[in-house]
């Protein structure tokens, strides 16, 4: 029929089939079809590349921190006077403008951008010789001494204000495009009819007379401390002859009649005697400690707390062997020292509390960090006021900008003109460019952006010697209120805390998930399963917010008061459901198997009420015998010994020895026999069995703790410690709580999916089923329960909000149960918010969401290979 | 050859050698203990979560019935009046043992050293600077209930406990017997009114002419940015924006007025409480939200205060830091990001199956694609906020400002966190689940469909729309209910992408373009959070977030049960249509 229609088709113009299907595909469904290949296969790809994108964007986040500075460009200058010797040069925060002060106490002011000189230098010093220049780290104080041994003090500032253009003086000389000044100040176009105006303040006191008879001073050092009503200044100056002298001036304004008064306290300090000179002086912000550094390389340091008793308390050689110290200088926080040595050598030292210090004070310097030597001679040193970054250039012309406590050299910068030796060099305020001014007063100046300089893969990874520290540490503390605060960004205080939390919740939650898990599969009727699994399900979608808040606040207090019914309770439960089994024992046979459903379950629950009972009531009883009464106390190690903890620590152990030990000997005589008394009878002789056993090993356990504690153990210190509220011990309860269903539900899938075949041969072989469980199911089952524990330990890795709430976030190393920790991700949820973006404290939180992704990622690809290798394996069977 | 000898040795073996084995099995066979170790460690999972849940539950389900106020005399003969919150046994530090009476420290010692004492909420912030005490029974001397009492909800200073001596209308002193209930129901009646009047101006005629009044003041930045500063032009453009700047400082004006009018009236109608020790207190009527008498109602009339707190949590905004009031902007706030994650995650995720699945050639690298799919699904939330903030909020966001918004720089429109930002991080969070369970889903589909289809001459479109996704849809739905429970509990990530303690706008609102993005939003996690670890008292907390506990972990169980349900319902459908 269809073949003749279509036979005669062809021939006749209409078919007379009422319709043909034409066969052809309508446009709009290969349009259709061609659209949704697109849409979906450039979807997919997208969802896919997104999500690696995340990996690539937090590495990307990441990389600056490793990578040192950019040069963003230099500039050589003529300083204004080419003859007189040059005493100092400063720059302002927007390296714009450059202060020069000569040694004939002239000034003058360069203009960065365009190299010209503005004229109207805005002071002399009287046409006196200046010999000595000090200023304070933060660059605002300054002190002078000059020739006829006369000391002036002053203050210098180079500050800007944005001002619109009426405000602006006529009559401007033109600059550059943007720039213009009227001989004094700099005006910059910033915006829209908007100028910066930068000028610079200087403001000089009286000269004072130091030296005697006039001699030259050579050297001073200068700080000011205290609260800006009540200044403390004090100097240190070393003159001709060699005489040291520490004045102290403070000044105090009386409130009510608004005068201020100042006493000054001048002394003597005696000689070093060394024969070499005074290469440089130092004197501490409080003024407590003068440090006087000869030519030789010896640093004599005096404790000045009593300027009158002053005296050396240590000296030290800080160069190698004949080197000479050329140059020395403060960090900012004036804890540590920079010494640069005619070797080439630089190196960080700083005054630290050290247990067998010879000196008096009990303070020694020490070597904190070791820096790279540069070719040739150290010439000048420039330290940075805003973190511990330093710049020091030697006679090659080359400078090195260097970073103290992650002790590299961020940038190596050359001189343009061959033969330059920069003696003279000031830091910007931003730390992003340094002017050098070398022997010749030919300068240089460079720009350049080093975002991260504190951070290397070793401090990040390492132990760092942070100043003030006794020694080298792990420490994470990113931020305080004090101005000259280093924060310190060591990631394995977190990464600690991140595994502590996880081993010990996972030490709680593995044995009950897997055994429930075991039970689940193995023991109950299907339809007990079918509403357990469902409901342990639903509480791996518990939000991990309910978790932590009912950890921190119900469970962290209650687990405080009742802390001997908790570690009671680890052995009372275990005790009463073996109490209970071995009862269970003593039911006849057809009994044991009439009710070895639902209502030994029941019973089961019954026996675990009981034995939470029993750790309640007999909690205050525990607490008197082993922890002398009083458990915090014992802990902290005030109260009690350890021996009768040790030995429950010990009884583990000891059971297993014991019952090996009696299985070895006894156990097959007593296997036969019990194998032909009735059940009843065989039951009373089994617990007998285990009752004795469990005497033995108490016994056991009991000696062997005895021999250690004499022997000087103490199981308290390590594991067991000082006790806080918001404790480990509480966030591996709610994190095993969140755990413990994840690990459930996978382990008992990769159970029940092993094949019903094995189940069923192994049964008929007349195994019990608790043979077949331990013997069959469980090794065959083996990789997908190892793959629930990884996908677990995932889990508790990347806990957040748990460890936010419960684990009082100290980032502590220690392994103290009972103390808290500071775990990465809770990191992460409580910094990040605070943190200003692309900041190293930033770049170092996206390195620890880095860390989490990429433990998470390694655990849960183990754990996928396993289980994959676990399906075909099943496959196989 | 040696199979022979082998098959004979045991016959060559003298009979009394032979060990019949008994088939018998003995007790260690069974491993009792071990089961009852395994069936333990079961029984102890169900009783945490049982007792986890009983506990929420129980919270939250008793926080908001009224419950008596109690007089308690202590032994130095002070008294102390408040609801009882719960019972404690503690134990009592040895240096406070030694301080108490003999007769005391004997009876503490009989119990170890523990001591029973009970936190009673005493409310009166203002007058006692403390809400709570705990009170030891060691210091009790008697406890009663007297009728009179009330526990009154204030919208300032937390609960009052206390006797209501008078109330002043507008002048007129009504105090003692003159004062019914009737009496004090209509003047609080009328009070409320004018409160909710008050802060309808405030909020809805204020609130919408400085939303005006910004709107204009943006719109003038932005001809500054167009022209230049100082530019002739923008006097010109500005004329009609200055106008209208006008023209609503002008109506400000009015409602200010008004405000100030219903205000004066409102400072008129006063109420003087007394404490328990006969400390008074002044304060406006609208200020008190409600009156329990605690001690008087019969079990109706605290069944009406238990639904009239219900009502007031679920619908009303937070006060108090958020200590009392309701939630009702973070429910809100939950529900519109949850929303927004499903309408991202649901497209995306199930094209990127179907490719997976339909269109990518199944080889190593789709295998590989696959596990690191299913290990995304394992990587901390946390990551995904730190991804978002990093890419979403100050990448992209920042770029969205800087081309669309320059105007509003330098604060930030879409570059810090926001409820979109927080869609997309929580969207990439579950798109893992969703891939992973349509995938499986469309696994399921037979062969024999699609091979059947494809044969009728269909197209793989059209075999995948009308066959293939209708059979998955089940297992679709299923991940993306599951992906919306997970979506809804994380706090985590939200906390760096756009939750905030307290956000004044909602996301949605009357003006336009009504949905605002950029909004960051109030979340029910979050602010369990908040509640019970930023807030002054966490004490004075500790009911609202039990309540919303209860009501986040029954969001997230309804959206369970919800997709299980789904599941076996479709399944039922397309049961029957299987080849």
């Amino acid at each position: 029929m269809t073949d003749t229609a279509q036979g005669n088709g062809s021939k006749r113009a209409r078919p007379s089939v009422a319709y043909v299907r034409p066969k052809q595909t309508p446009a709009i469904v290969r349009i259709a079809d061609k659209t949704a290949d697109w849409v979906i296969s450039i979807g997919g790809l997208f969802v896919i590349l997104a999500v690696f994108g995340i990996m690539v964007f937090l590495i990307q986040a990441v990389v600056p921190l490793f990578t040192g500075g950019d040069l963003r460009g230099t500039r050589s200058y003529t300083l204004a006077d080419t003859v007189t010797p040059l005493v100092a040069v400063r720059i302002d925060d927007t390296n714009t403008m450059a202060l020069e002060l000569f040694a004939d106490g002239k000034m003058a002011i360069l203009h960065l951008p365009t190299g010209q000189h503005i004229d109207g230098a805005p002071l002399d010093l009287g046409g006196k010789t200046v010999t000595a220049f000090a200023d304070t780290i933060n660059g605002d104080h300054l002190a002078i001494g000059f020739a006829d041994g006369t000391v002036r003090f002053g203050e210098v500032s180079i500050s800007g204000i944005v001002i619109p253009a009426s405000e602006a003086p006529a009559g401007l000389t033109r600059l550059s495009e943007t720039s213009f000044t009227d001989g004094v100040s700099v005006f910059d176009a910033v915006g829209p009819n908007q100028y910066r105006r930068l000028s610079v303040s200087v403001r000089f006191g009286e000269a004072q007379a130091i030296a005697e008879g006039g001699k030259a001073i050579r050297q001073i050092d200068y700080r000011v401390s205290g609260t800006s009503e009540r200044p403390t200044r004090g100097f240190v100056t070393v003159d001709d002859a060699g005489t040291l002298r520490y004045t102290r001036a403070e000044t105090r304004m009386n409130l009510l009649t608004r005068r201020e008064t100042t006493t000054v306290e001048s002394s003597t300090l005696p000689g070093t005697g060394d024969a070499t000179t005074v290469a440089d002086i130092l004197l501490t912000g409080q003024g407590d400690q003068v440090y006087v550094a000869h030519k030789s390389g010896f640093v004599y340091r005096y404790d000045t707390r009593n300027p009158q008793a002053a005296a050396v308390v240590e000296s030290r050689d800080l160069t190698v062997g004949d080197a000479e110290l050329t140059r020395i200088g403060f960090l900012i926080g004036e804890q540590a020292i920079v010494v640069g040595g005619s070797d080439g050598s630089v190196n960080v030292f700083s005054r630290v509390q050290t247990p067998g210090a010879r000196t008096s004070d009990g303070y020694s310097m020490v070597l904190m960090h070791p820096l790279d030597k540069q070719p040739a001679a150290i010439t000048g040193l420039a330290v940075s006021a805003r973190n511990k970054m330093f710049l020091t250039s030697d006679a090659t012309g080359a400078i090195w900008v260097r970073h103290s406590t992650s002790a590299q050299v961020l940038m190596k910068l050359k001189a343009e003109k061959a033969g330059a030796q920069f003696e003279t060099m000031a830091v910007s305020p931003r730390v992003d460019g340094v002017l050098a001014v070398a022997a010749d007063r030919g300068a240089q100046f460079w720009r350049f952006d080093i975002p991260h300089p504190e951070t290397t893969f070793g401090t990040i990874f390492g132990k760092v010697w942070y100043e003030g520290f006794p020694q080298p540490e792990y420490s994470w503390q990113s931020s305080s209120g004090n101005d000259d605060f280093e924060p310190k960004l060591s990631l394995i205080p977190l990464i600690f805390g991140t595994i502590k939390a996880t081993i010990y919740s996972l030490l709680f939650a593995v044995p009950i998930a897997l055994m429930a898990a075991i039970f689940t599969s193995e023991f109950v009727h299907p339809r007990v399963r079918s509403v357990v699994k469902p409901a342990m399900e639903m509480m791996a979608s518990l939000p991990s917010v309910v978790l932590g808040f009912i950890a921190a606040l119900v469970l962290a207090p209650v687990v405080e008061s009742f802390i001997a019914a908790v570690v009671l309770g680890f052995v009372a439960i275990p005790m009463a459901l073996f109490v209970g089994a071995f009862l269970w024992q003593l039911l006849p046979e057809d009994a044991a198997i009439r009710f070895g459903g639902l209502p030994k379950l029941g019973l089961i629950f019954v026996v675990l009420g009981l034995g939470v009972l029993l750790a309640i009531w007999l909690a205050p009883g525990f607490e008197r015998v082993f922890f002398a009464g009083d458990f915090q106390g014992w802990v902290n190690g005030t109260v009690g010994g350890g021996t009768a903890f040790l030995t429950l620590l010990l009884m583990p152990l000891a059971y297993v020895a014991v019952s090996m030990t009696a299985a070895r000997t006894v156990g097959p005589a007593l296997r036969e026999r019990i194998r032909a008394l009735p059940r009843t009878q065989g039951g009373v002789l089994d617990g007998l069995r285990w009752l004795a056993v469990l005497a033995l090993s108490i016994v056991l356990a009991l000696v062997v703790a005895s021999l250690l504690t004499g022997g000087g153990f103490d199981p308290r210190g390590g594991v067991f410690d000082t006790y806080v509220q918001r404790n480990t011990l509480v966030v591996g309860f709610a994190m095993g709580f969140a755990v413990i269903p994840i690990i459930y539900t996978i382990a008992e899938d990769a159970m029940t999916a092993v094949q019903e075949h094995l189940r069923a041969a192994s049964l008929a072989c007349g195994a019990t089923r608790w043979q077949t469980a331990t013997r069959v199911i469980l090794p065959t089952a083996m990789s997908g329960i190892f793959a629930a524990v990884m996908v677990g330990m995932g889990r508790a890795v990347g806990e957040t909000m748990i460890v936010v709430m419960a684990a009082g976030n100290t980032p502590v190393l220690d392994w103290n149960l009972f103390n808290g920790l500071r775990a990465l991700s809770a990191n992460i949820a409580v910094e990040l918010p605070e943190a200003v973006a692309d900041s190293t404290l930033y770049r170092m939180l996206f390195l620890a969401a880095l860390t989490l992704f990429v433990m998470t990622f390694v655990l849960n690809t183990v754990a996928e290979i396993i289980r994959q290798r676990f399906r075909k394996r099943a496959v196989q069977l | 050859m040696t199979t022979k000898v082998s098959a004979n040795a045991p016959v060559a073996v003298p009979a009394a050698h032979i060990r019949v084995r008994n088939f018998r099995s003995d007790l260690s066979a069974h491993g009792e203990p071990f089961n009852w170790a395994l069936g333990g460690a079961l029984a102890f999972g169900i009783v945490l979560i049982v007792g986890f849940l009983l506990l929420v539950f129980w919270n939250g389900i008793s926080t908001f019935y009224p419950k008596p106020i109690e007089v308690i005399r202590t032994v130095d003969g002070t008294s102390v009046a408040g609801a009882v919150r719960r019972d404690e046994v503690f134990r009592l530090p040895a240096a406070q043992l030694a301080e108490l009476p003999p007769a005391q420290q004997a009876r503490i010692r009989a119990d170890d050293g523990y001591v029973k004492r009970r936190l009673v909420q005493i409310g009166n912030y203002d007058l006692y600077n403390e809400d709570f005490r705990w009170v030891s029974e060691y210091q009790i001397e008697s406890v009663s209930t007297p009728p009179g009492l009330f526990f009154i909800e204030r919208v300032e200073w937390g609960p009052f406990v206390g006797r209501i001596k008078q109330i002043s209308l507008d002048g007129r002193v009504v105090a003692g017997e003159a004062l019914t209930p009737q009496i004090l129901d209509r003047a609080h009646g009328e009070a409320r009114d004018r409160w909710w009047r008050l802060r309808e101006l405030e909020r809805g005629d204020i609130g919408t002419i400085n939303h005006h009044l910004d709107e204009e003041r943006l719109a003038l930045r932005r001809l500054e940015l167009r022209f230049g500063q100082g530019d002739p032009r923008i006097a010109e453009a500005t004329r009609p924006i200055q106008e209208q700047i006008g023209k609503l400082q002008a109506e400000y004006k009015v409602v200010a007025d008004q405000v100030t009018a219903v205000r004066q009236a409102d400072i008129r109608n006063t109420i003087t409480l007394t404490d328990v020790n006969g400390r008074e207190k002044e304060l406006p009527l609208s200020g008190v939200t409600r009156f329990v008498a605690a001690n008087d109602l019969g079990l109706f009339g605290k069944l009406g205060v238990y639904f009239g707190r219900w009502w007031e949590f679920l619908a009303d905004e937070p006060r108090e830091a958020n200590t009392e009031g309701g939630v009702m902007p973070a429910i809100f706030g939950t529900f519109v990001m949850t929303l927004l994650m499903v309408i991202i995650v649901a497209p995306f995720g199930v094209i990127t199956a179907l490719y997976l699945r339909e269109y990518a050639k199944q080889g190593r690298i789709v295998s590989i694609v696959r596990i690191s799919v299913n290990n995304l699904a394992g990587v901390p939330s946390i990551v995904y906020g730190v991804f978002g903030l990093g890419f979403f909020a100050y990448l992209l966001g920042g770029g969205i400002d800087g081309l669309f918004y320059p105007e509003r720089l330098p604060n930030p429109t879409f570059g810090t966190g926001g409820i979109l930002w927080a869609s997309l991080t929580l969207a990439l969070l579950t798109v893992p689940v969703v891939i992973v369970a349509t995938e499986e889903a469309l696994a399921a589909v037979p062969r024999s469909m699609r091979e059947g289809s494809l044969a009728c001459g269909a197209s793989k479109w059209q075999t995948i729309r009308n066959i293939v996704l209708p059979r998955a849809m089940p297992g679709i739905m299923t991940g993306l209910i599951l992906a919306m429970a997970r979506g809804a509990g994380e706090v985590a990530p939200l906390m760096l992408v756009g939750v905030v303690k307290l956000a004044p706008e909602l996301p949605i609102d009357g003006f336009f373009p009504f949905i605002h993005l950029e909004r960051s939003f109030m979340h029910l996690g979050f602010h369990i959070y908040d509640v019970g670890f930023q807030s002054r008292n966490s004490e004075a907390g500790k009911p609202m977030v039990f309540v919303t506990t209860m009501l986040l972990i029954g969001l997230i169980f309804i959206m369970n049960i919800g997709a299980i349900m789904i599941r076996s319902r479709l399944k039922r459908r397309f049961a029957g249509s299987q080849f």
